[in-house]
């Protein structure tokens, strides 16, 4: 019940772990099935019809329902510690986003037992995702589904910028913040300006699909090119909301096991805002085919070139933050390292690709699949292993085994390698992308059949990573304050896992990397910036939790608004939008609520202000 | 209690000058001339299209600028992260618009 | 975080109160970034009607179906629904609750005129001139955009009404302040983005 109600981000951080890690699952499972049936040419392990369910569902689960939540799980756990906050700037919304995603993800998942799920791509293009061409629900669960998840992630966004900006302890000036604050911030306001075109986009869709509006219908003026420039004015800034994190993560932990302070960080900071400015500048480089034009396609061939430079600013910082450091390899550090060249290779592959000439071959081929793989997951996979192998002491008070971690990290990098290094030539020899099968003799039933063992492996390290955490679980809570001794950040100078306040008096601040200051200035604790006091704490709530419902209801109602049920009840409650209004009254009930009834929250007293924290 | 807030310590005493309407009413009466001139442009017809069309443009945004600045206090002292993320928000909606012009039709 | 006070102490509320707790001031920056995102989505929702405003389908065209003084009529009352919530928050800053109830009072009504007005325009068009979403590309993205900037007028009259409520509940304090410092916000907002309405659907509609 207390996981229902919550509104404390360090439990928030552990629900969007789990949630997320779920759909991870249900998307690598997704995956081994496409692999599965990829093995071999001709291959009729799941009809095409699932086929083209199973890679949408894998796309749209994976970076929507999988690697996102996690990543919020991350910022989450990490970013108020790391500011010297007690909590982030709206608790009940941070409680509202995990919840909203939750629900959204449910949804979308719901398609597979509910008439099948989307299958016109995680794009899912017009016409094809039209009702003309996609009869069937399947197109609505994403619409609707994603829409609702969309908006959590919008709330999630706004409450990260509001945190940062206003909530940083004393002496904390922006230039003084831990890197992977900054790439939350940064990450935030990309989400907050991205979200709202995917949210219009949606609608659109939704609109040609239930109301028998135009936008994208030909016949009555419509244009089916609009969705493309709109969901890509916010797909591309996207991919960056997801590896700007994952260089924040690398920036924590190459310093810290280097035991060396990060190389460059202004210019790291600098960097990070222009690529997410030049992020939204790039959008029609997945349209080169699409007959913008030669003026359109040299823009943005051009401006995408240019986001290779600050991208290669932060490489290098990286390589000069190793230079001549004692570097220590533990499983996270294992990650971190790894990430870095096979990062470089998605990147440079990403910079083949800016070609638009070039990419009129590439387009639509493996070559395409091979190099976002490389950079969602050689790059935002491998650093998410690599903060939670960091971070995890800090946020369940235990310390993941190394030598599983190691393991892990090998059997995954392995498999990886082997699973998307073949698709670059794959993808040169000309195999397209989405196909459910291929025929022989082509030359590429070896590179494919080596493609699927690479993914099985990929899986395998993926059971080892949760074997490691079903065996860390059964340690004591005992890890220290700094497990890896070296800590830089305000989140390792207090208790792991932290208790419920996180500081009992807020930090003072003296600079860049603030707790290795104080260490080498021979303290062991922060100065506190506060006498010791009471601490006010917002109460818990059962409100965004039926808030979620209820737009979960809503948005069931509304995709089956118009079916015939073959019953007039059902007819009755679904044609006349009776759901959908049951639905948004429970949501915007509880909203009346609690703007209504005012919650002042609890304190804790100084006498009861030492026990140990956050009990998971 | 936390010392994170920079204005706790209001001056209770202290009498603020509370300013008075009159800006925003003038910045109200400046709106609806501005208003007039662009209805008036349309009206009028025999102007050249694409002047009319650039008047009206100017019109808007100059409307939008002040009732931005004075309405929503936007030109006071402590509003840099909101003119930063409304300015931002403002350049990816133009960006949408470049994109609605020259990109979807050809 | 700050203990915020419900009551206001020995009567005297702060000269700002809405910035006077570290909640008002979330709430504040918290809104500005939300009205950073809306900007976002207004202007995809008008990239969407530029690009499909030529688009008839041998339906009604804009020229054809609009009416100017209604909209000029509908500009005005706005317009003077945004000089009144102005006027609610230079009430506030005085500490003067029942002036404050009354300029939000005014707000909500001309706000309801409005919305009267593009009710009706909207019924017209629906009833009268064979013009409604599925008609054509055009009319498809003049609703979805003019009716999404109604559906905000009318979220904001049910806001701002609220508030009215909850400011006789529950007084002026510093923890009301802030919610009623937002509700203008947003109501000034939605009044910038009607000033881009009237020139770009309307006017530009009428021009060619």
């Amino acid at each position: 019940m207390d996981w229902i109600t919550t509104v404390d981000h360090k439990k928030i951080a552990i629900l969007y772990l789990i949630a997320g890690g779920f759909f991870f699952g249900i998307g690598g499972i997704e995956a081994i099935l496409i692999r599965i049936q990829l093995m071999k040419p001709m291959n009729s392990f799941v009809s095409a019809q699932v086929f083209n369910e199973l890679i949408t569902m894998h796309g749209t689960t994976m970076i929507f329902l999988g690697v996102m939540p996690i990543i919020f799980a991350i910022m989450n756990a990490v970013v108020p510690l790391q500011i010297g906050a007690r909590d982030v700037a709206f608790p009940f919304v941070n409680a509202l986003g995990f919840w909203t995603f939750l629900f959204g993800g449910l949804l979308l998942n719901l398609s597979w037992i509910m008439g099948g799920a989307p299958d016109a791509g995680w794009t899912s293009y017009t016409p094809l995702s039209s009702s003309e061409y996609s009869g069937t629900h399947g197109v609505d669960f994403y619409t609707i589904g994603l829409q609702i998840a969309g908006l959590g992630t919008l709330i999630g966004g706004i409450n990260f910028l509001a945190t940062i900006i206003t909530m940083r302890a004393p002496g904390m000036s922006y230039m003084r913040m831990p890197m992977f604050t900054w790439t939350t911030f940064i990450t935030s306001a990309i989400i907050l300006f991205a979200f709202p075109a995917i949210t219009v986009g949606l609608v659109l869709l939704t609109f040609d699909r239930i109301l028998g509006a135009n936008f994208f219908d030909v016949a009555n003026g419509g244009n089916p090119v609009l969705w493309q420039h709109i969901f890509w004015i916010f797909g591309h800034p996207e991919v960056y909301i997801l590896i700007l994190p994952a260089f924040g993560i690398i920036s924590e932990v190459i310093p810290t096991f280097a035991r060396k302070r990060l190389f460059g960080y202004s210019s790291m900071v600098f960097a990070t805002i222009l690529i997410a400015f030049l992020g939204f500048m790039v959008w029609a480089h997945h349209m080169f085919t699409t007959g913008l034009g030669n003026v359109a396609n040299a823009l943005f061939s051009i401006s995408t070139m240019l986001i290779a430079v600050p991208t290669g600013i932060k490489i290098f910082n990286w390589l000069f933050t190793m230079w001549g450091g004692q570097i220590r390899f533990t499983a996270a550090n294992l990650f971190a390292v790894g990430f870095v060249p096979t990062f470089v290779m998605g990147g440079v592959t990403g910079v083949m690709l800016a070609s638009a000439p070039a990419d009129f071959q590439f387009h639509d081929t493996y070559f395409v699949v091979a190099h976002f793989h490389y950079v969602i997951v050689g790059g935002l996979v491998l650093g998410l292993f690599s903060g939670l192998h960091y971070w995890w002491p800090k946020m369940f008070g235990r310390i993941l085994s190394e030598t599983l971690g190691k393991w892990t990290f090998w059997t995954f990098m392995i498999g990886f390698q082997l699973t998307f290094f073949v698709q670059h030539f794959l993808g040169l020899m000309g195999m397209q992308r989405r196909i459910v099968t291929y025929l022989p003799n082509q030359d590429f039933d070896l590179l494919n059949l080596v493609s699927s063992v690479g993914a099985f492996l990929m899986g395998v390290g993926v059971i080892m990573f949760l074997v490691n955490i079903v065996i860390t679980t059964r340690k004591p809570v005992n890890a220290p304050n700094d497990p890896w001794e070296d800590g830089r950040t305000l989140e390792w100078s207090i208790p792991s896992p932290p208790p419920e306040y996180n500081f009992k008096q807020t930090p003072l601040v003296r600079g860049i990397d603030a707790y290795w200051k104080e260490k080498m200035a021979g303290h062991t604790e922060m100065t506190p910036a506060e006498p010791v006091g009471s601490i006010h704490m917002p109460s818990a709530t059962p409100l965004p939790f039926v808030m979620s419902v209820g737009i979960f209801i809503a948005g069931l109602g509304l995709m089956f608004s118009k079916d015939d049920f073959g019953n007039a009840f059902m007819n009755g409650l679904f044609n006349n939008y009776i759901v959908v209004i049951i639905g948004l009254l429970i949501t915007f009930g509880a909203m009346a609520l609690r703007s209504l009834y005012d919650d002042h929250g609890w304190h804790i007293e100084p006498e009861d202000q030492d026990e140990k924290g956050v009990r998971t | 209690m936390s010392v994170q807030d920079k204005s706790d310590q209001q001056p209770v005493k202290h009498r603020h000058r509370t300013e008075g309407p009159q800006k925003h009413v003038v910045v109200f009466i400046f709106s609806i001339i501005l208003t007039l001139i662009a209805f008036a442009a349309v009206k009028a017809g025999g102007v050249n299209t694409s002047f009319t069309i650039i008047l009206l443009v100017v019109m808007a945004i100059l409307q939008v600028f002040v009732q931005l600045g004075y309405w929503m206090h936007m030109k006071d002292k402590g509003h840099l992260m909101p003119i930063l993320f409304m300015a931002f928000g403002f350049f990816v909606a133009f960006t949408c618009i470049i994109m609605a012009l020259y990109w979807v039709w050809w | 975080m700050t203990t915020s006070h419900a009551e206001p102490v020995s009567g005297q509320l702060p000269h700002e109160p809405e910035k006077a707790t570290l909640e008002g001031r979330n709430k504040l920056i918290g809104f500005w970034l939300f009205l950073g995102g809306e900007t976002v989505l207004f202007g995809t929702l008008f990239a969407t009607f530029l690009a499909l405003r030529g688009q008839t389908n041998e339906g009604p065209s804009a020229n054809e179906l609009f009416h100017l003084p209604l909209v000029a009529a509908a500009t005005f009352i706005l317009l003077v629904s945004s000089l009144t919530s102005v006027f609610a928050i230079q009430a506030m800053h005085r500490g003067n609750r029942n002036a404050l109830a009354l300029w939000l009072g005014i707000t909500v009504v001309l706000g309801l005129g409005f919305l009267g007005i593009e009710i009706y325009e909207f019924y017209e068009y629906v009833v009268h001139k064979e013009f409604g979403m599925t008609t054509s590309a055009f009319s498809s993205a003049f609703y979805t955009l003019v009716g999404f900037h109604g559906a905000h007028v009318a979220f904001g009259i049910l806001w701002i009404g609220l508030i009215i409520g909850q400011l006789f509940r529950k007084g002026l304090t510093v923890v009301t302040a802030p919610k009623v410092y937002v509700s203008a916000m947003y109501w000034h907002f939605i009044d910038v983005v009607w000033v881009f309405i009237f020139t770009v659907v309307y006017l530009l509609g009428k021009v060619g």
